[in-house]
């Protein structure tokens, strides 16, 4: 009765059609079916409705372009494969001392789409429920990652991994004591994980145990190799250890001399140990062109928090304007960071470093 | 701008593996183009008195892949701790991982593919360079077409990799050949492991290919898993490279058993990985501190080894040709001709390891002197051991090394033992009925006397670590009364009487003749 049912299911399309939880999910799933089943018109036109309403959605673009070329459309399509690519190519992985599902910048549409389709199929396996897990989660639904991952975790109970991804779950819906209790038990099993490490730190942190978090980071950038300048730099700017921020930052440049973020954080570094910056780089018209302005006086700070039209954008500009008042005016300084701290989520390195300094600065 | 790895071994893996391997090593050097592309070939595990598998077809490489083709030789001794835990002679994870770890770091792109594979841009102004040049960070596949096994044997000239990519785009929609299999996430396509591009600094921060997996098969499928979570995706280049496979299933290759073909656990493997990294093998994977020898063909080939060391060690023959005559009468005639003798006994051991220490015991001074020339300019670094035992031969020539016979025993990493004339000249007549002098009995006595010690010892003195049978050459052994004796204690094959030489690893021989032997032989009688 139950493959009866199924079966139909199936050929009616009605699990298809009732499994996705968003319209561009359900789309992909829909197109791909249309597709298979040779209506490939069909599938171009269904991925449109995604491509007009989510244009970030870099796999539609790709999803399309395949559609094209079989239908022996190249040109057209080819252009569809550029877009796609020009999309990933403009974006910036998240911080490199964050786990890597953490670091994905381009929208996972796609991903929760083809492994909703593989849990249906490969019933009573780990893997597929974690990429779909880290697909939602890299889409910002920390409700439905975790939902998967629970389920991983009732197939392998215990398993280190996935509790350090339910762990992240938990921290990005604000359940910091669970996440932090998590964390607990993922780092007990596997001491020397990093990632556990960074993300109990920021749990530590949002529950307002500072010296707790510190020691999470010190034991990451103890563990994190050297040839991970980047990643060893943002551990030390969320330490607000300058000192140990600059060598780490001059060495991410060298590999990767034209980031913005890190020509920044530098700037950042050096003006906290009171070095002297330069004041010549390439102008940056994007973001965030304007924090580096604002630390060589082409901007005022109304123009930077003008232009800062994101919440992530606010807090950075915040906490650049919190340095760049310190020296001469610390009051000012504690309400940008008290600002920053208020407003920004605690994964971001700003919130960490703007604690620190807000410590420093005493109650 | 891309590294590919490649691996394999001079063995008959599937059918006509030769030209497959020339096509495909000609095709993927012909759509490299920045000045840091390589071909990593990991040779695992042929055996050591065989040249790699490149090497063995050089002839039919072009220039273009001679020039940009590293080849890093893994030897049966490095392999042979793991040769309980599996039923393959070559391991696709260690191989790929040694390769990777001594991969060019000014590269961005690794490209895994195999040595049957044509790797075809679909623009074809484009070369694979230019094309990686130009996309974002990802973890990329395409789609594997299948190309009949008559279309590549008898249509593709070895040769010609230009034409065989034109070939193929003609073929493509002439013959209906481009038939994408798709397959679930992580995977994406059917057999993915033939063209997967990953970022170099990836394949590091994920420890590279899983060192567990010894059973063969789904490799591919696991670093597709572990990628797929790290990058949070599987992107296609299906817009920009068609991949052709050379199909070989006509004769079934060693893993492949049909039904009953022994694979890694795909459970295990792909659908219960529940990370990218295996932090079980973070330190040592790809065997960093291993020293694996490195073979170029575009430099120091074997060829130019064996000149050099054969040419300073003998001059040309000044006569269209010489004779020796093995009528059953001249039996025990123990002369040879030593020019002509001494290119095989080098071609015995040029494939060895450089660093190789070599027991040499003979009765002919010019043997050991000859030998000892073309040693040192065949590029081999390693002594060459003389036992003190070994009266009137000349412990002064270059590179060599004296001692109590025993001492060098534990030393040594293969064998000549020389049975020749002492008294013989090197332009003296040879075969012509000359009996042996007593000087010459007694060198003889003392060389079969170690031989029989050294080979029925050889398990128990190997040098400290070493764990397979050390190899025995003998010079000078083929229808005369050395045949037995040598053969007794040694596998070789029958070789040709010309050639003077047999080789070979100690016989183990559980019939009672084959105990009395080395009972003899252990103490001396």
């Amino acid at each position: 009765m139950d493959a009866w049912r199924k079966s139909f299911d199936f050929l009616t399309g009605r699990r298809l059609a009732i499994y996705p939880k968003t319209k561009e999910e359900g789309a992909f799933l829909h197109a791909h079916a249309l597709a298979r089943a040779g209506d490939l018109k069909g599938a171009v036109a269904t991925l449109n409705g995604i491509v007009a309403t989510a244009p970030d959605v870099a796999a539609a673009f790709e999803a399309q372009g395949e559609f094209l070329d079989m239908l022996g459309q190249t040109e057209k399509a080819m252009s569809l494969y550029e877009a796609s690519r020009k999309l990933k190519k403009g974006l910036r992985p998240g911080a490199p001392d964050r786990p890597f599902f953490l670091r994905r910048a381009s929208r996972a549409t796609a991903e929760i789409a083809s492994y909703t389709s593989v849990v249906q199929n490969v019933k009573h396996r780990v893997l597929p429920l974690i990429a779909r897990g880290n697909a939602f989660l890299s889409e910002g639904q920390p409700a439905e990652a975790l939902t998967d991952y629970e389920a991983a975790l009732k197939l392998k109970p215990g398993l280190p991994d996935v509790l350090g991804l339910k762990a992240e779950a938990l921290l990005m819906l604000g359940r910091f004591a669970q996440a932090a209790a998590t964390f607990d038990g993922a780092c007990t099993a596997q001491p020397r994980n990093t990632d556990f490490l960074s993300g109990r730190a920021i749990a530590r942190l949002a529950l307002g145990r500072l010296e707790d978090a510190d020691v999470d980071w010190r034991h990451q950038l103890d563990l994190l190799p050297r040839e991970l300048a980047s990643a060893r730099a943002c551990v030390a700017l969320r330490l607000a250890d300058y000192e140990k921020a600059v060598p780490e930052l001059e060495r991410a440049l060298e590999k990767e001399p034209h980031d913005p973020y890190w020509q920044l954080y530098r700037m950042t570094a050096l003006r906290r140990l009171g070095h002297p910056i330069s004041t010549s780089f390439p102008e940056l018209k994007t973001w965030p062109g304007p924090l580096l302005g604002l630390h060589i006086k082409a901007m005022s700070a109304e123009e930077l928090l003008a232009q800062a039209d994101t919440p992530q954008w606010k807090a950075e500009a915040l906490f650049q304007l919190g340095v760049l008042a310190l020296r001469d005016d610390p009051a000012e300084a504690r309400r940008r960071f008290d600002e920053v701290v208020s407003k920004a989520p605690p994964s971001m390195i700003e919130y960490a470093a703007a604690r620190h300094e807000l410590a420093r600065l005493g109650s | 701008m891309f590294s590919v790895i490649l691996y394999g071994r001079n063995d008959s893996h599937g059918y006509n593996l030769h030209k497959r391997g020339a096509i495909s090593f000609n095709a993927i050097a012909e759509v490299m183009s920045d000045p840091d592309d390589e071909i990593l070939f990991v040779d695992y595990n042929t055996p050591d008195d065989h040249p790699t598998f490149p090497e063995a077809i050089q002839d039919t490489l072009t220039d273009k892949a001679k020039k940009v083709m590293r080849i890093f030789r893994v030897r049966p001794e490095q392999h042979v701790h793991l040769k309980a835990r599996t039923h393959l002679v070559a391991l696709e994870a260690q191989s790929r991982n040694v390769a990777l770890r001594r991969s060019n770091p000014r590269n961005r792109w690794i490209l895994y593919t195999n040595t049957d594979m044509l790797l075809v841009p679909r623009n074809e102004k484009e070369s694979l360079s230019d094309i990686l040049g130009a996309i974002p960070d990802g973890f990329y596949q395409v789609p594997r077409f299948e190309l009949p096994e008559m279309l590549w044997e008898a249509a593709f000239d070895r040769r010609d990799p230009a034409g065989n990519l034109a070939k193929l785009r003609d073929w493509s929609m002439r013959f209906h050949l481009n038939q994408v299999v798709l397959n679930h996430m992580p995977m994406r396509y059917d057999a993915l492991g033939d063209f997967q591009a990953a970022l170099r600094e990836d394949m590091f921060a994920i420890h590279g290919f899983n060192e567990e997996m010894l059973l063969g098969w789904h490799c591919d499928s696991n670093l597709a898993a572990r990628l797929g979570l790290y990058r949070g995706t599987v992107d296609t280049l299906v817009d920009k490279v068609f991949g052709y496979h050379c199909d070989h299933t006509r004769v079934a290759a060693a893993n492949n058993k049909g039904r009953q073909t022994k694979m890694n656990d795909h459970d295990q493997f792909l659908w219960q990985v529940s990370t990218p990294y295996l932090p079980d093998q973070a330190e040592n994977w790809g065997w960093p501190d291993l020293d694996i020898e490195e073979i170029r063909l575009d430099r120091d080939t074997a060829f130019e080894r064996f000149a050099a060391g054969v040419g300073a060690a003998i001059q040309p023959a000044s006569e269209p040709y010489r004779t020796t005559n093995l009528e059953w009468h001249l039996f025990n005639d123990l002369t040879y001709d030593l020019r002509h003798t001494l290119p095989f006994v080098c071609d015995q051991v040029l494939t060895y390891p450089r660093n190789s220490a070599l027991m040499l015991v003979g009765t002919r001074a010019d043997f050991l002197s000859h030998f000892a020339i073309a040693w040192r300019t065949m590029g081999f670094t390693g002594p060459i051991l003389v036992p003190k035992e070994c009266e009137g031969l000349p412990f002064d020539a270059p590179g060599v090394e004296t001692g109590p016979f025993a001492d060098l025993l534990r030393r040594t990493d293969m064998f000549i033992f020389e049975f020749g004339l002492a008294t013989q000249g090197v332009n003296d007549p040879v075969r012509i009925g000359r009996s042996a002098s007593p000087v010459d009995e007694q060198r003889l006595k003392v060389a079969s006397r170690l031989f029989r010690q050294a080979v029925s010892l050889e398990e128990e003195t190997r040098p400290k670590g070493r764990r397979l049978p050390r190899r025995f050459i003998g010079v000078n052994v083929i229808y005369n009364r050395f045949w037995p004796l040598f053969t007794d204690y040694v596998s070789a094959n029958i070789n040709p009487f010309c050639v003077q030489v047999l080789a070979g690893n100690p016989r183990i021989d559980p019939s009672m003749k084959g105990k009395v032997l080395r009972f003899r032989g252990r103490h001396a009688i």
